[in-house]
């Protein structure tokens, strides 16, 4: 990333973009995008960390994170823009999801909470935070796919967030 | 209820990208004055960032990486870094209604099914008791304020539901400025609490669509 900031490295973005852009691809298409606009939507957020790079900061956060909230608002940008009710073109949440300059945790120190949260969840916990967070999926569809209840889903998210609680102080 | 973990959930909701305009300016204001809120906004958005890390591989089939350097078409945005001035502009500018003596208000034309309220209150005014349709949140903008549960300050949340009933004094010194969501009407209470319960009523036909 260094690379890229500095001397504007084709070389080195190329790694980046060969690394992400299927990651970013699928993460679109688990969130229900099209494949014909889940394509350019990846190309429009690896297009951010090339024009951008110099916004990256790797003391504030992993290159994921970072690449993950540009994804992120693209998503939000892309449901903003179809949804069917009346689209208006000032929309606040444009201007929302900017990079946060204060109090953003050390990299370090998050790598320590994302390691204890990887302990203390088990494999079916991390599987319903992805489907959740990260999938967007509601709590009926989670049921769906892993055939369990409704009501068992909805108190075992419960019960994940709480004990994220305990970790996150 | 566990307030921490209603807190938590409008955090992840908002790292997560779901929420509407209402809430998510919401959320990001108090990310914005809430170290703590902030942090654990960004350790979750790090989870995410790993899962993004680990996700499956879905190849794009008609990109490669030179279209990324090639279009070098993404607008320039503003760095904004205060999301509640580069909305509402600044707060004494703004055409504030006066509820009844030391209570102003002023919503927010925003598009949305939640209630986007500015609320400002002179030192020691109260609200009378009330319960809520739907859930409140508060977000303590300036001074703070105290309840039977509590006392509020700036970056302090607060998020109520239909099961609780109280009744907010503002700061003897500073009185208060909040930002409040409202999913659904708010139920008064006590003396004046009928003529609230109508104006609510009645101002509900002026919404605009």
């Amino acid at each position: 990333m260094k690379k890229i900031q500095k001397d504007r490295d084709e070389m080195a973005f190329s790694q980046i973009f060969d690394f992400f852009a299927p990651k970013i691809n699928a993460y679109f298409i688990q969130n229900r995008i099209k494949i014909e606009s889940s394509e350019e939507l990846t190309q429009e957020v690896l297009s951010t960390v090339w024009v951008k790079s110099n916004l990256y900061n790797s003391k504030k956060s992993a290159l994921s994170t970072w690449i993950f909230t540009i994804a992120r608002n693209k998503k939000i940008d892309f449901f903003r823009k179809n949804s069917k009710t009346n689209f208006k073109e000032e929309d606040i949440r444009e201007f929302l999801y900017q990079d946060r300059e204060v109090d953003l945790i050390e990299e370090n120190e998050a790598k320590k909470q994302i390691e204890r949260i990887n302990n203390e969840l088990d494999e079916q916990q991390k599987i319903m935070i992805k489907m959740n967070f990260f999938e967007n999926k509601s709590h009926k569809k989670i049921a769906d796919e892993l055939e369990i209840p409704l009501g068992t889903v909805k108190s075992r998210i419960r019960h994940i967030l709480t004990k994220m609680q305990g970790f996150l102080r | 209820m566990n307030g921490t973990v209603v807190k938590n959930q409008l955090i992840f909701d908002f790292a997560s990208g779901i929420l509407g305009p209402a809430k998510s300016l919401f959320a990001s204001t108090y990310l914005q004055l809430n170290s703590n809120a902030s942090k654990i906004g960004s350790t979750f958005e790090n989870l995410l960032g790993e899962n993004l890390m680990d996700n499956e591989n879905i190849h794009p089939k008609n990109l490669k990486y030179t279209d990324c350097i090639d279009s070098e078409n993404s607008k320039p945005t503003s760095n904004i870094n205060d999301p509640l001035t580069s909305f509402f502009g600044n707060l004494n500018n703004l055409n504030w209604k006066q509820v009844y003596k030391g209570f102003k208000e002023y919503t927010a034309s925003i598009d949305d099914k939640d209630e986007l309220k500015l609320i400002q209150m002179d030192p020691g005014v109260s609200v009378p008791l009330h319960s809520h349709g739907g859930k409140e949140y508060i977000l303590v903008l300036e001074g703070s304020f105290c309840d039977e549960y509590g006392e509020y300050s700036k970056g302090d949340i607060q998020i109520n539901d239909q099961k609780i009933k109280h009744t907010p004094i503002a700061s003897r010194d500073t009185g208060c400025i909040c930002l409040s969501i409202t999913e659904k009407d708010v139920i008064f209470f006590g003396k004046y609490g009928s003529f609230l319960n109508l104006f609510t009523f009645i101002k509900s036909f002026f919404k605009p669509k």
